[in-house]
């Protein structure tokens, strides 16, 4: 009679194969315990919060959420709202200023950069350092050096030109572009690292074939190189379009939204609504917007770069 | 058709020198090859050739004009690369066309000139195509149609056939003796794989440690190596080396181990000195097992083990101190074991000096 | 020298000009706040914050550190500063050891549906934190520790969770298979193998992901505004409480000193650990 696991319940410590078998049962449910807190963590929070402040947005709620059904109420008061609209437009016009500004800037930095040898180090340092500051320092530190009483237009005039005027950051037409300043600063260190090293992957056989052709260096960049890292200049744009649609820190310590509500941005719509002006369901409709803008960035992206790994 | 010629060129990287006092002479509508080991300078004279490299004397001449300083692009010459070095997001039609329309070529040119490369190379039909849609003998294609739209005097190529399996390689090596013939243009071709050299060029330039060993016909190469290197890296199987010692006498004969071998016929560079001590060298199809040889030039082997290689089988044999190959007909193979006579045609030895390795 | 050697010679000139000229742009704003943080009250009254300090002092900092006033109290950024320390320390380690283990998860054992769990965290890393904000308060109030020093360490966790899972989750499916496979056969077990196999070679990510979360919830105002609750408010709200505050002369000397008090604990971090820093932003951006 041969003795085997499993006509021997007993002696299973035995034979090597079960034990095995039922162990990594065993130790794949540890794995699979492991995952649950963070599965309830963003199933509740992410996404059952999404839900509910979607919900709240189809309701007719006001100072507190009542859960009758309206439909697209909220969003026709909300796009009738003047602070809306500007705030809603003004997400775009600083989005696209400060995608162009930066990409342009952190792409230009991080060629200058594959072109020079020496003290990279020291520059890298220098350009990369905003990123570590805050946005309420950042916004605060542009505010002061924007500032027409104390910064730039004093600056100038105390230098002989006293008829200079730089004094956008208080003019609601031209307010919201002095956020574009702040943008561009912190964020270039990091378009520029990205594409530095983007720069650094591209096959150097394929410089040298340009070299031999005659082709310039500055046409190389445009014509040859850059458009091989499409992909990722299309990472970048998404991440500064994601960082516009979410800024709030940003707004309130450059310009606290203003003058009146002239550089207001959705994000601090949703929020000033939320807490300040308590209308929950005017915030959530917003709030809801700004999602739909993520998600009309993000999900082609994300769709696309899927679609290029999986070729 | 332009001649390329190279004096003098050095080129050190750091301490370490890559380049040492390069002569190269190359006639117009000459395939050269630089064939040599990994380090031993062949790329970086390549390159230095390009421009691609600077240099740290010397001069480089091509069609009779010093382009020593001159960039890459104003030397009139076209470049061949190992990994193809394709612009991935352009077109075939674009790859060949773009370095043309920067320099301002005109447009009637330059589709005359890319129709025409594209025919020769047989990629027409590859065109409108990326390069990562075409396979690596088509990539190979467009890289050496990109060379000849530019018209360039002299094409440089750089190990262009590695990255290809052994089945392509054979197709390519044809299809470059064939555009060398019809366009008859001067061609500088970096190699380790011997047999490419030998197939391809009308001159190899053999290299090693930043120097050139020999630089001729392959027949030359093969039949009256310079050098004990270029004795061994030239042909295979490769070479038979042994020790011996030249015996003074009228008739020239070298001494190794109990055989004498008779020297009628070879040219010595230098005056030979008797008692000197030399290595002889015999390709493996000039030694024979021994019929009717008188009994002091053959030599007493023991056989060792026979390698079939199909057309021939390659015996090897121990004699004295020394393991010979000696090519027979598989027949004959079959047949051999125990101690054999083995001879040598005496036309075909090498002499060289132990020491300088150079030929005698 | 040749004409091309020359031309390369100007060429060079002009880069690195460029790039000095770029360099100003991203120095000046700091140096500008540095000079004016130095500055004496009366040096400040009228002034451009273009001049240098004619007596360069730090009583500003003194003030800003203990004295300034917020409008609701005049305590200086000091409250803030333990605040933002004692919100820091259980916020980053937690959110870092949960998205350890969670990429250990994700990334070693074989999950049914990894894959869909990995692109529903990467959906949570871009949803604006405005749109689960109202949810959220209304959840923790319920629970009742709203506004209190637990809660907003738990928001940085939630927060925190979706990126940290997915750096660990890159990093973890870089190492060798064989690693687990052989501790398995050792008779190892998931958490045995996390803390003798996994931890020890995960030095540098572990540093890494600090920097990344350390920078994160130091630098962050929407949640700690929310969240937080008046006694615990970190020092990013102490910050622009006090620079807001328009009561009489704007004292820009301490609203300067302030901010760089602020900004300092971040920037000495990124000063000291360059490389990791770098690293942890561009992972933390290019996500996936």
């Amino acid at each position: 009679m041969t003795i085997s696991g499993s006509r021997l319940p007993a002696a299973e410590g035995v034979s090597t194969a079960p034990r095995i078998g039922r162990a990594y049962r065993v130790r794949s449910l540890a794995a699979k315990l492991a995952l649950v807190p963070t599965l309830l963590v963003m199933l509740s929070c992410y996404y059952g919060s999404v839900t509910w402040t979607v919900y709240i947005s189809m309701t007719r709620s006001f100072l507190l959420p009542v859960y009758k059904f309206a439909g697209t109420a909220q969003y026709e008061r909300l796009f009738a709202t003047p602070r809306w609209q500007v705030a809603y437009g003004n997400m775009f016009v600083f989005g696209a200023l400060d995608i162009i500004g930066t990409l342009g800037l952190g792409i230009l930095l991080a060629i200058l950069l594959d072109r020079a040898v020496r003290f990279e180090g020291v520059f890298r340092t220098i350009m990369l350092y905003p990123l570590s500051i805050s946005f309420i320092v950042t916004g605060l530190t542009w505010q002061w050096v924007l500032s027409p009483t104390i910064g730039f237009q004093h600056l100038v005039r105390d230098l002989g030109w006293t008829d200079f005027v730089f004094d956008w950051i208080t003019q609601p037409d031209r307010a919201i572009y002095t956020l574009v300043f702040a943008g561009i600063w912190h964020q270039s260190g990091l378009i520029m690292a990205i594409m530095l090293a983007g720069l650094r992957g591209v096959d150097r056989e394929i410089w040298r074939a340009a070299r031999i052709e005659g082709i310039p260096t500055w046409r190389t960049y445009v014509s040859i190189i850059l458009p091989m890292l499409r992909p990722l200049i299309v990472t970048c744009v998404v991440l500064i379009a994601i960082a516009v649609v979410k800024s709030y820190d940003l707004v309130v310590a450059m310009t606290n939204g203003g003058p009146g509500f002239s550089s207001d941005l959705p994000g601090k719509f949703v929020v000033d609504f939320e807490f300040e002006r308590a209308n929950i369901g005017q915030a959530s409709a917003a709030a809801t917007v700004m999602l739909g803008s993520v998600l009309a960035i993000v999900s082609p992206y994300l769709y696309f770069e899927l679609a290029r790994k999986n070729r | 058709m332009s001649a390329v010629s190279v004096s003098g060129l050095s080129k050190s990287f750091g301490h370490l020198r890559v380049l040492k006092d390069i002569d190269l002479p190359i006639e117009a509508g000459d395939f050269t090859v630089l064939l040599g080991p990994s380090g031993c300078g062949k790329s970086t004279l390549l390159n230095a050739i390009a421009g691609l490299e600077d240099t740290d004397g010397g001069v480089i001449e091509i069609d009779g004009a010093d382009v020593t300083h001159r960039e890459p692009s104003k030397r009139g010459i076209a470049m061949v690369f190992q990994s193809y070095a394709l612009y991935p997001t352009m077109s075939v039609r674009k790859n060949l066309s773009f370095g043309l329309r920067v320099r301002s070529v005109p447009r009637q040119e330059v589709v005359r000139r890319v129709d025409w490369a594209a025919r020769l190379l047989q990629i027409d039909e590859l065109l409108d195509r990326k390069p990562s849609q075409l396979s690596g003998g088509q990539r190979q294609r467009v890289a050496i149609g990109r060379a000849l739209v530019q018209h360039a005097k002299v094409f440089l190529f750089d190990e262009p056939l590695s990255n290809l399996d052994a089945k392509l390689r054979t197709e390519m090596r044809v299809e470059l003796k064939r555009l060398h013939k019809e366009l008859g243009a001067t061609i500088i071709y970096v190699t380790h794989d011997q047999i490419e050299a030998m197939t391809l060029a009308t001159r190899i330039a053999v290299m090693r440690a930043g120097r050139i060993e020999q630089y001729a016909a392959p027949d030359d190469l093969y039949e009256a190596p310079a050098t004990l290197f270029v004795a061994s890296f030239v042909g295979s199987p490769a070479m038979n080396f042994m020790r011996g010692r030249l015996l003074a006498g009228n008739a020239p004969v070298v001494q190794v181990g109990s055989a004498h071998l008779p020297l009628n016929g070879y040219r010595f560079r230098t005056s030979p000195a008797p008692g000197q001590e030399v290595v002889v060298g015999i390709r493996p199809e000039h030694v024979e097992l021994a019929r009717d040889a008188p009994q002091e030039r053959i030599m007493d082997a023991e056989t060792l083990f026979m390698e079939p290689m199909g057309a021939d089988t390659l015996g090897w044999f121990q004699f004295g101190e020394h393991r010979l190959s000696a090519r027979l007909v598989p027949q004959v193979a079959r047949g051999v074991s125990g101690r054999v006579g083995l001879a040598v045609l005496s036309d075909h030895i090498s002499l060289f000096d132990p020491s300088s390795e150079a030929r005698l | 020298m040749t004409v091309a050697q020359r031309n390369a010679r100007i060429g060079r000139i002009g880069l690195y000009t460029l790039l000095v000229w770029i360099c100003l742009f991203f120095s000046i704003p700091l140096l500008v706040v540095i000079a004016t943080s130095l500055k004496s009250s009366d040096e400040v009254r009228t002034f451009s914050i273009f001049t240098l300090p004619s007596a360069p002092g730090i009583d500003a900092w003194i003030k800003a550190w203990s004295s300034a006033c917020t409008g609701l109290n005049c305590g200086g950024v000091r409250v803030g500063f333990w605040n933002s320390v004692r919100i820091l320390i259980p916020s980053v380690i937690i959110s870092v050891m949960a998205g350890a283990v969670t990429g250990y998860a994700l990334s070693h054992w074989r999950i049914r549906g990894a894959n869909v769990i990995m692109l529903l965290l990467l959906f949570c890393a871009f949803i604006p934190y405005q749109v689960i904000l109202y949810p959220l308060v209304k959840t923790f109030s319920t629970i009742g520790i709203y506004s209190s020093l637990p809660c907003i360490v738990a928001v940085h966790i939630v927060f925190g969770l979706p990126v940290m899972s997915l750096l660990f989750r890159n990093f973890y499916a870089g190492l060798p298979e064989e690693l687990v496979k052989a501790a398995r056969i050792d008779g190892a077990g998931f958490w045995r193998i996390f803390a003798f196999v996994m931890l020890p070679m995960s030095v540098n990510i572990l540093i890494v992901a600090t920097i990344l979360q350390t920078t994160g919830i130091w630098n962050d105002y929407l949640l700690g505004l929310i969240f937080a609750g008046r006694d615990n408010m970190p020092m990013t709200v102490q910050l622009n409480a006090i620079a807001t505050t328009s009561t009489g002369v704007i004292e820009y000397n301490v609203n300067t000193a302030a901010a760089l008090l602020t900004a300092l604990p971040p920037l000495l971090i990124y000063f000291v650990s360059g490389r990791y820093f770098v690293r942890g932003i561009t992972a933390g951006a290019v996500k996936g």
